[in-house]
């Protein structure tokens, strides 16, 4: 009976990887995020204050129309305000979503190259729809 | 302690996190709340932080998405916004299998072929799921979205009892014929078996009817928001033929990677709050890490009875939920 470690599929760990350290570097981001909402003194979206209203149950709508922004951000009102915590918080959190995308690309590539041409079109088809997803709301806007 | 001095990444992300908390808890002036017992908004992070590292190790073992447990206590316990809860639900459902993804291709634990055989039909049916429901929603009703959800929950209740009669055939499932459409995808794989100390081989069994039943799980979750957690661990396993720990590995990459499409309409109706959201998030990928490592080295045994524990309370939850919808009453704590 073989009793050694059998090998590990390189798309695989290709695909692992890439999600793990982009996690781990997004997981940084909304640390940074975190702290930067709870010491700026001056900002469109106040950390207590969302606090606050989150959890007294307030809706969306009346807590942004309450806000300095008056309205619901979207993601390029997230990315003009970068430099505030709330936004870099939502932008660490999205950079992680968005690590799947290379993630499958890449390891698509490693798929093809070992013959699996029917799981790597899937492969491709899945990651372009990752990509998609975030422009759909602007296209049809 | 030997899994913090393997992984640097882990020490820094627990020190990272765990002092900006101490730092908030200490230098940050923030008023009590009237409607959670005096505690500041600081104080709310640092639970949800904990709370969520927990959920993440036990779901990431089960397979399931986290959001299974997370969504029934924010409903239960808070006035929190239904649409905020399931934003953070997503959040919560997805970052674990992100981040368990890494340890799980590295151990050869997750099956790299049956998560992208499975992303396309998850993907799709929650798709087509979604515009259903808005294209639907006003002929179908809430009464018939209730009567669904608790035929599901029955479904669900039927799972666990299947995975409780099957006892441990299920944990290594045996097939004498090999199908050949498996064999022409080349789903065919060996992963170490760290608790037995030797590798185990499996073949994939019924690709067409998994595919379809993923397809109506992708359907599911997007028409009723339900995610799909409840049912790939049962589809791999009691379809595919896939052992109970791949099986549960794999469900939790391929679910991180179904969700990923979803996160995003919310994100563009500002309802994902990152203040509420990041400390959920942030346990999720310290205990993601902690689960993927302890799943190799758990008893598949012990898998299945997490596993039946989930999706019995899963059905439990989807029971009420129906029967709250058709009676129109609330059943506390559930």
């Amino acid at each position: 009976m073989i009793k050694r470690k059998p090998p590990v599929p390189i798309s695989g760990v290709v695909y692992g990887e890439i999600i793990y350290w982009c996690t781990c570097l997004s997981a940084l981001l909304v640390v940074g995020g975190t702290i930067t909402s709870f010491l700026e003194t001056e900002s469109m979206m106040p950390a207590g204050y969302l606090i606050n209203t989150v959890f007294e149950g307030q809706s969306v709508e009346e807590i942004w129309a309450a806000s300095a922004l008056k309205r619901p951000p979207d993601a390029l009102t997230y990315l003009a305000l970068l430099g505030h915590g709330e936004a870099l918080t939502v932008a660490g959190i999205a950079f992680g979503v968005l690590s799947v995308a290379p993630a499958v690309f890449f390891s698509a590539a490693y798929l093809w190259r070992s013959k699996n041409e029917f799981l790597a079109v899937t492969a491709m088809i899945s990651g372009a729809f990752a990509i998609i997803t975030p422009f759909t709301y602007f296209l049809f806007r | 302690m030997h899994l913090l001095k393997r992984m640097p990444e882990l020490q820094i992300l627990l020190v990272c996190t765990i002092g900006c908390y101490l730092f908030l808890e200490t230098f940050v002036v923030s008023n009590p709340l009237d409607s959670l017992f005096g505690l500041t908004g600081v104080d709310l992070i640092f639970i949800s932080f904990f709370l969520s590292f927990v959920v993440a190790v036990i779901s990431v073992i089960a397979g399931v998405g986290g959001g299974v447990i997370f969504t029934p206590i924010m409903l239960a316990f808070t006035s929190v916004d239904t649409l905020i809860i399931r934003s953070t639900g997503l959040v919560v459902a997805m970052f674990s299998g992100l981040v368990a993804s890494g340890p799980f291709m590295r151990k050869g634990l997750a099956d790299i072929k049956l998560v992208f055989l499975g992303a396309l039909p998850i993907l799709l049916g929650g798709f087509l799921g979604s515009v259903a429901a808005i294209t639907l929603f006003d002929y179908f009703g809430a009464t018939g979205d209730a009567l669904v959800r608790l035929a599901l929950g029955f479904i669900l209740g039927l799972i666990a009892l299947t995975f409780i009669v099957s006892g441990a055939s299920t944990e290594y499932p045996e097939h004498s014929e090999k199908s050949r459409l498996a064999t022409r995808l080349k789903l065919r794989h060996m992963y170490w078996e760290d608790t037995l100390k030797k590798p185990v081989r499996y073949d994939v069994h019924n690709v067409k009817t998994a595919v379809f039943l993923l397809l109506c799980v992708g359907f599911t979750g997007g028409f009723f928001g339900l995610g799909g957690g409840w049912a790939v661990v049962p589809v791999l396993n009691l379809v595919m033929s896939v052992p109970l720990k791949v099986s549960a590995a794999t469900s939790g990459v391929l679910l991180a990677m179904g969700n990923s499409a979803a996160i995003w309409p919310y994100i563009n109706a500002g309802a994902l709050i990152g203040v509420v959201a990041a400390p959920w998030m942030l346990g999720q990928i310290i205990g993601g890490i902690v689960g993927a490592h302890a799943l190799a080295g758990i008893k598949a045994a012990f898998v299945r009875k997490v596993l039946i524990v989930m999706l019995f309370l899963t059905s439990l939850k989807l029971c009420s939920r129906g029967i709250e919808g058709i009676f129109n009453f609330n059943i506390p704590i559930l």
